[in-house]
C-alpha cells in the first residue's frame, strides 16, 4: 500500500520517475476528490426537492478564467517537473565500458557480451552498481523490453539500434518481460536479469564469456518451447 | 394540430436548402437584434460537400506522400541500385496534358455562365479527353517499368511508386466518371447558369486531381 | 404567447405525406431519423458481440487456460480452452469492435442523424441518399469484419493498433486473411465515415433554420459537428495506413517491412495521427450529450456557453499535436517525446474548463435525478477519473514505467466506457422518447445504471493497481510471471465484477424492446426542454415538421429565465415584447 502498488524500485533513475509518479498522484488525487466532494455537494444541496430557486446565470469570466489559468499552471510545473527526468533517462545515455546487445526475436531475448559471440538466451547477467549501456535490436517484430523493477522500458524496432542504460543498486534476480504484442508467444516471452555483486560478476564472466568459441546456444530454450506446446495441443 | 408550436418564419419557406430565398439586406437571420430570418446558404450543397471531401482526400494523399518521403530519406541511395529510372520526358509532357484540361475546365464552367450549352458540353468532353490520355500514357509507362523490372514487390522504390501513382490514377478514374456524370446533367438541361452548383462542385474535384498530380510528379520523379 | 406547450400532445400536420413501401421505410430509408435508428441498431448488436469478447478475455485472465463456459461448442478442438492466438485474436477483435462498430455508430451514426436535423430545424440531412449511402456501408464493413471470424487462420490477432510489421507478414501473427480482412474492412469504414461526416458538416453550415446562428447551436450540435470535421480529416489518414498495410500483406509491397527497406514506426505515425483525434471523436459527442442533459435537469442554463463551445473546438485543433503520446518509448526520438509531453499536457486545459462548467450547471440549479441525467453525472465522474489518469501517462518519464501496462487498459475504459458509453446511455433514455414515441421504464432504467455504475467501477478501477503492480496488457496469462503471480486475486476480482457488469446490460436490453412496443406513449416534450427536437411530434414524420419550420429566437439553454413563466423557454417560442413578429 505505502509505495501505492508499485514494484520495488532498484535502478539509480527509478526514483526520479516514483517521485513523479507520487507528485502526480497528490496533484490528481487532489483534484478528484475536489471535483467528487463538489459535485456530491451540489447534488444533495441543489437536488429538486430541496425548494431553492434556481441561480439563472449564463457563467462568470473570473470564474472560468481561473479555473483555466489554474489548471494550466499545475500541467505547465508537471512538464517542467518531467523534462529533467526524461532527459536524463532517455536523452543523454551515460558512457559505460559495459554495453551489452541484446536482440528481440520471437519469443526471447538474445544476449550477447563484448568480445564474446556467445548467445544467452533469456538471461542477462550485470554487476550491480555500474552504469549499463544496452543496445537494443530486434530481428522480426517490435518487443519491448521491460523490466518493472528498474523502471525501464524500450521498444525494440527491427531494423534500428537503440542505445538504453540502466544501473541497479541491489543485486538479485529480476524478471524480464516483453512488454510489447509480438504474436502468439508474446505472453510467456520473458528472461532474467541477473545483478551480481562485483565478485560475482567477475566471476561469472571468468566462467562464462572467458572460454571463446563455447557453445552457440545454451540449453535454456527447450523448457519453453515445451511450454509453448503445452499450451498449443 | 398545435399551431402555437411553430412560429411561422416571416418570409418564404425554405424547402430542404434547394431553393435558398433571396437574403434579406440585413443579412438574415444572424445579425443581433434583427429579428429572424431565412438565411442563405454559405454556397450550394454540393460545393460545400465537394470542398470537404477534397480536404479529405488530401488528408489520403498527405498520408501516402509523407509516408513515401519518410521512406525516401532514409534510404541510402536513393532510386536503389540496379532499379530502372522513372521516365521524366514523356511524364513531363504528360503533367502538361493534365494541366491543360483543367484549363479546358476552366473555360466550361465559364461557358456555363454564359449559358452556351453547346460549349459547355464541347469543352467538358475536351477536359474528359485530355484527362483520359494522360491516363492512357500513365498505363504505357506502367507497362514499360513493369518489363523493366520496376514491380510493387521490388523494395520500397516499387512499393511507393505504384501505390502513390497508382492511388492518383485511381481518383483520376473516379473523377472521370464524375465528369461523364456532369456530361449528361449538362446534356439534359439539368445543370444550366441558374444552377451550376453539379458542374461546378465537379469542376472543383478535377481541379483539385490534377493540382495533385504536380506535387506527387515532383516529389516521385523529380526530388 | 402562451408557455404551455411542453403539454400540447397532439399531432402536427404531416407535411407531404407520402406512402413510402416497407423497403423503402425501413431498410433503405433516406430519413435521417431511421438512418440514426439503423446505427444505433447496428452499434446496440456490436456491443453485445464485443462485450461478450471482453468477458472471454476476462475469463482466460483470471482462470488461465481453463475452458471458457459457452466456448466449447465454438473452439471444438481445445473443448473451449482459449489458445493464446486465440486470446490476442479476441481483444483485437473486442477493441476493434468497440471502437469502429459500437461507439461511432452509436454517437457519430446515430446521434449525428437524429440530432442535427432535428435540432438545427432542418427537414433532413443535405443529402439523404449519400446518407443512405453511409448506414449502408458502414454496415457491410462491418458484416465483412465478422466475416473474419470465419476465415482460416483466425481474425486479426496483432491488436486494435496492428503494428506493423507484426500485422504486416502473415507469418509473424500466423493470421493470413484476418488482417486483410480487418483493413478491408476498415477501409470501407472510413468510406462509410466520410460520407457522413460530409453530410453533417454541409447540414450544420447551410441548413440551419431561421434563426439558428452558430452561437444559438445546442451544444451537442457543436459536439457533432467538430466530430465529424475532426472524422474527415482523420479517416483518411487510418484509410492510407490500412491501404498501405494491406498491399504490404498482399502484393508485396514493403512500406512497414524493414526487410524490403520500410519502415516499422511509420505505421505508428500514421496510425496515431488518426488514432488520437479519434479518440476525441469518441468523446466529444459524449460531452455534447452531457451538455445538452445536464442544463435540462438542472434547469439552469449551461455555464459558460462560448467556453464550452471553444473549448471543443481547442480540443479539435489540439488533438492532431498530441499524438506522439503513445509513441514515447516506441524507438521515435526522445526529443519529439518531450515536445508531445508538452502539447499533452495543454490538452487536458480545455477538459478541464469543461468539467468545471459542468459542475457550474450543476451549482444553484434545480437537479432531477431522471435515469438519463444519472448517466449524464456518471460520464462526467467517469470521464475526470479516465482524464485524470492521462496525467499520469503524459508525463514521459512516468509513462516509461506505465505504458502498455493495465493501468494505460483503466485509461483507455474510464474513458470509452466511463465516457463514451455512459454519454450513449445517457443519449439513449434522453431522446428514445422522440426517437420511438414511447417513455423508456424509469425503474428499469434506474435497475440499469446503478449496477452498471458501481460494477463499471469495480470492474476498471483495480486494473489501475495491477498496472501500477507492472501487470502488461495483451497478455495471456499473468501467472506465467512470478512478479505478478501476488496480484492474481485482483484479476479474479475484476473478472467477477465484468461478469456482473455484463449482466447489469441485461435491465437494459428488457428496457429497450419492452418500451419499443409496450412503452407508454410519449407526449412533444416529456422533459420541457428547449431544443427545437421538441417542438416535432414524437417521432417525428418524415421530413419532421408540418408546413413550417420552426424558428429561433434564442439560445438553447433558457431554463428559469426571469422574463418566462414556466421554468424553460424554447427557442422556438416567439418572444412577447414591443415590435415582435405579428401572426
Ligand atoms: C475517449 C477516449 C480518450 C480520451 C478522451 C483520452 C484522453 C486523454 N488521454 Fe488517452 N487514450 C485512449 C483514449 C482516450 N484518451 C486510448 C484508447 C488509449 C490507448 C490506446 C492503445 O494503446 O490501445 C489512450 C492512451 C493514452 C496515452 C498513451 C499511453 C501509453 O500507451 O503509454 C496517453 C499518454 O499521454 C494518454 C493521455 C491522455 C490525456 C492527457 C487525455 C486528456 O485529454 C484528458 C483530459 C482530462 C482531464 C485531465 C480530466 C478533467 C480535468 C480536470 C478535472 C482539471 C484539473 C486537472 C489537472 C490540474 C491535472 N492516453
Ligand atoms: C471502446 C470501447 C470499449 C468498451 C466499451 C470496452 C469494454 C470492456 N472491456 Fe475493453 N478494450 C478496449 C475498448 C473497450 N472495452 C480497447 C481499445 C482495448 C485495447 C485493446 C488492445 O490492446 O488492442 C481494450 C482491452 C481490454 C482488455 C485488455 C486485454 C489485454 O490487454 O489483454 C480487457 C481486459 O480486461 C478489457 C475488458 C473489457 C470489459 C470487461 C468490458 C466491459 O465493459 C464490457 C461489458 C459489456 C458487455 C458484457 C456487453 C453487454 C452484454 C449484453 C447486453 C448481453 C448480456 C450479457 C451477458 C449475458 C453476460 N478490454
Ligand atoms: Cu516480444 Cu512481446
Ligand atoms: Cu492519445
Amino acid at each position: 500500500m505505502l509505495n501505492w502498488w508499485l514494484p520495488e524500485n532498484v535502478s539509480t533513475y527509478g526514483n526520479d520517475i516514483d517521485w513523479l509518479f507520487h507528485l502526480i498522484y497528490a496533484i490528481t488525487g487532489i483534484t478528484a476528490i475536489l471535483v467528487f466532494v463538489t459535485m456530491a455537494f451540489f447534488l444533495v444541496k441543489y437536488r429538486a426537492g430541496a425548494g431553492r430557486p434556481v441561480k439563472y446565470t449564463h457563467g462568470n469570466t473570473t470564474l472560468e478564467i481561473v479555473w483555466t489559468v489554474v489548471p494550466a499552471l499545475i500541467l505547465v510545473v508537471l512538464t517542467f517537473l518531467s523534462a529533467p527526468a526524461w532527459s536524463r533517462i532517455k536523452m543523454n545515455i551515460p558512457a559505460s565500458d559495459l554495453e551489452i546487445l541484446v536482440t528481440a526475436k520471437q519469443f526471447n531475448w538474445q544476449v550477447t557480451y563484448p568480445g564474446s559471440d556467445k548467445v544467452f538466451l533469456d538471461e542477462m547477467h550485470v554487476p550491480v552498481n555500474k552504469i549499463v549501456r544496452v543496445r537494443l535490436k530486434s530481428q522480426d517484430v517490435i518487443h519491448s523490453f521491460f523490466v518493472p523493477q528498474f523502471r525501464m522500458k524500450q521498444d525494440a524496432v527491427p531494423g534500428r539500434e537503440i542505445l538504453q542504460w540502466f544501473e541497479v543498486v541491489k543485486p538479485g534476480r529480476y524478471e524480464w518481460p516483453c512488454a510489447e504484442l509480438c504474436g502468439f508467444g508474446h505472453s510467456g516471452m520473458r528472461g532474467w536479469v541477473h545483478v551480481h555483486t562485483a565478485d560475482d560478476y567477475k566471476k561469472w564472466v571468468a566462467e562464462n564469456l572467458a572460454a571463446a568459441g563455447a557453445p552457440a546456444e545454451e540449453k535454456k530454450d527447450e523448457p519453453k518451447k515445451n511450454e509453448k506446446e503445452k499450451a498449443k495441443p | 394540430m398545435s399551431p402555437t408550436l411553430l412560429e411561422a418564419p416571416p418570409a418564404g419557406v425554405r424547402a430542404n436548402g434547394r431553393t435558398p430565398p433571396p437574403a434579406r439586406p440585413t443579412g438574415g437571420g444572424d445579425d443581433h437584434e434583427g429579428e429572424p430570418g431565412p438565411r442563405r446558404p454559405v454556397m450550394a450543397n454540393a460545393q460545400l460537400a465537394t470542398m470537404f471531401v477534397i480536404a479529405a482526400e488530401t488528408m489520403f494523399f498527405a498520408g501516402l506522400i509523407f509516408s513515401f518521403l519518410i521512406l525516401r530519406v532514409g534510404a541510402a541511395v536513393w532510386p536503389p541500385p540496379l532499379q530502372p529510372r522513372l521516365p521524366l520526358g514523356m511524364t513531363a509532357v504528360n503533367t502538361l496534358v493534365l494541366l491543360a484540361s483543367s484549363a479546358v475546365m476552366v473555360r466550361a464552367v465559364r461557358a456555363l455562365g454564359a449559358g452556351d450549352r453547346a460549349a459547355v458540353l464541347a469543352r467538358l468532353g475536351g477536359a474528359a479527353g485530355l484527362g483520359a490520355l494522360f491516363l492512357t500514357v500513365q498505363g504505357f509507362e506502367w507497362a514499360r517499368l513493369i518489363r523493366f523490372g520496376l514491380t510493387v514487390s521490388s523494395g520500397a522504390y516499387g512499393a511507393t511508386f505504384y501505390t502513390l501513382i497508382g492511388a492518383h490514377a485511381a481518383h483520376v478514374g473516379f473523377a472521370l466518371t464524375w465528369l461523364a456524370v456532369a456530361w449528361i446533367l449538362a446534356a439534359r438541361g439539368r445543370v444550366d447558369a441558374r444552377q451550376p452548383a453539379a458542374l461546378k462542385a465537379c469542376a472543383m474535384y478535377w481541379h483539385f486531381v490534377v493540382a495533385l498530380w504536380p506535387v506527387i510528379w515532383v516529389s516521385v520523379y523529380l526530388v | 404567447m402562451s408557455s404551455t406547450t411542453a403539454t400540447a400532445h397532439g399531432h402536427a400536420t404531416h407535411a407531404g405525406h407520402h406512402e413510402l413501401g416497407f423497403v423503402q421505410t425501413y431498410i433503405f430509408s433516406r430519413d435521417h431519423k431511421m438512418i440514426a435508428r439503423q446505427f444505433l441498431f447496428l452499434g446496440l448488436f456490436m456491443m453485445i458481440l464485443g462485450g461478450l469478447l471482453a468477458l472471454v478475455v476476462r475469463w482466460q485472465l483470471a482462470w488461465p487456460e481453463t475452458a471458457v463456459p459457452g466456448l466449447g461448442g465454438i473452439l471444438k478442438e481445445t473443448s473451449g480452452i482459449l489458445e493464446p492466438s486465440t486470446y490476442n485474436m479476441a481483444f483485437t477483435m473486442h477493441a476493434t469492435i468497440m471502437i469502429f462498430f459500437v461507439i461511432m455508430p452509436i454517437l457519430a451514426g446515430c446521434f449525428g442523424n437524429f440530432c442535427i436535423p432535428l435540432m438545427l430545424g432542418a427537414r433532413d440531412m443535405a443529402f439523404p441518399v449519400l446518407n443512405m449511402l453511409s448506414i449502408w456501408t458502414t454496415a457491410s464493413a462491418g458484416v465483412i469484419m465478422l466475416v473474419g471470424f470465419f476465415v482460416p487462420g483466425g481474425h486479426a490477432a496483432a491488436g486494435w493498433t496492428s503494428y506493423a510489421p507484426l500485422s504486416a507478414v502473415p507469418s509473424y501473427t500466423g493470421t493470413n486473411w484476418g488482417q486483410n480482412i480487418w483493413c478491408i474492412s476498415l477501409f470501407i469504414m472510413g468510406i462509410g465515415s466520410m460520407m457522413g461526416s460530409i453530410n453533417y458538416v454541409t447540414t450544420v453550415i447551410n441548413m440551419r433554420a431561421p434563426g439558428m446562428k452558430l452561437f444559438r447551436m445546442p451544444l451537442v450540435v457543436w459536439s457533432l459537428f467538430i466530430t465529424a470535421i475532426l472524422l474527415l480529416l482523420a479517416m483518411p489518414v487510418l484509410t492510407s495506413g490500412v491501404a498501405m498495410l494491406l498491399f504490404d500483406r498482399t502484393l508485396g509491397t514493403s512500406w512497414f517491412r524493414p526487410s524490403g527497406g520500410g519502415e516499422p514506426l511509420l505505421w505508428q505515425h500514421l496510425f496515431w495521427y488518426f488514432g488520437h483525434p479519434e479518440v476525441y471523436i469518441l468523446i466529444l459527442p459524449a460531452m455534447g450529450i452531457a451538455s445538452e442533459i445536464l442544463p435540462v435537469f438542472a434547469r439552469k442554463p449551461i455555464f459558460g456557453y462560448h467556453a464550452m463551445a471553444f473549448s471543443m473546438i481547442g480540443i479539435a485543433f489540439l488533438s492532431w499535436i498530441v499524438y506522439g503520446h503513445h509513441m514515447f518509448v516506441s524507438g521515435m526520438n526522445p526529443a519529439l517525446g518531450m515536445a508531445f509531453t508538452v502539447t499533452t499536457m495543454i490538452i487536458a486545459v480545455p477538459s478541464a474548463i469543461k468539467t468545471f462548467n459542468w459542475l457550474g450547471t450543476l451549482w444553484g440549479g434545480s437537479i432531477r435525478f431522471t435515469v438519463p441525467m444519472l448517466n449524464a453525472l456518471a460520464f462526467v465522474s467517469m470521464f475526470v477519473i479516465g482524464g485524470l489518469s492521462g496525467i499520469f501517462m503524459a508525463s514521459t518519464p512516468v509513462d516509461i514505467f506505465i505504458q502498455d501496462t493495465y493501468f494505460i487498459v483503466a485509461h483507455i475504459h474510464y474513458v470509452v466506457f466511463g465516457g463514451s458509453i455512459f454519454g450513449a446511455f445517457a443519449a439513449i433514455y434522453y431522446w428514445f422518447p422522440k426517437m420511438f414515441g414511447r417513455m423508456t421504464n424509469p425503474l428499469l432504467g434506474h435497475l440499469h445504471f446503478w449496477p452498471t455504475f458501481v460494477f463499471f467501477n469495480l470492474t476498471f478501477f483495480p486494473m489501475h493497481i495491477i498496472g501500477v503492480g507492472g501487470q502488461m496488457r495483451r497478455i495471456y496469462n499473468p501467472m506465467q510471471y512470478e512478479f505478478l503471480q501476488h496480484q492474481q486475486h485482483w484479476n479474479v476480482f475484476i473478472t467477477v465484477s465484468a461478469l456482473c457488469l455484463g449482466v447489469a446490460q441485461i435491465p437494459f436490453v428488457i428496457n429497450f424492446f419492452w418500451s419499443l412496443f409496450a412503452g407508454q406513449k410519449a407526449p412533444l416534450n416529456p422533459w420541457n426542454a428547449n431544443t427545437l427536437e421538441w417542438s416535432a411530434p414524437s417521432p417525428p414524420p418524415h421530413l419532421n415538421w408540418g408546413a413550417t419550420l420552426p424558428t429561433v429566437y434564442r439560445g438553447p439553454y433558457e431554463y428559469n429565465a426571469p422574463e418566462s413563466r414556466e421554468d424553460f423557454l424554447p427557442q422556438w417560442q416567439a418572444p412577447v415584447r414591443a415590435g415582435a413578429p405579428r401572426h
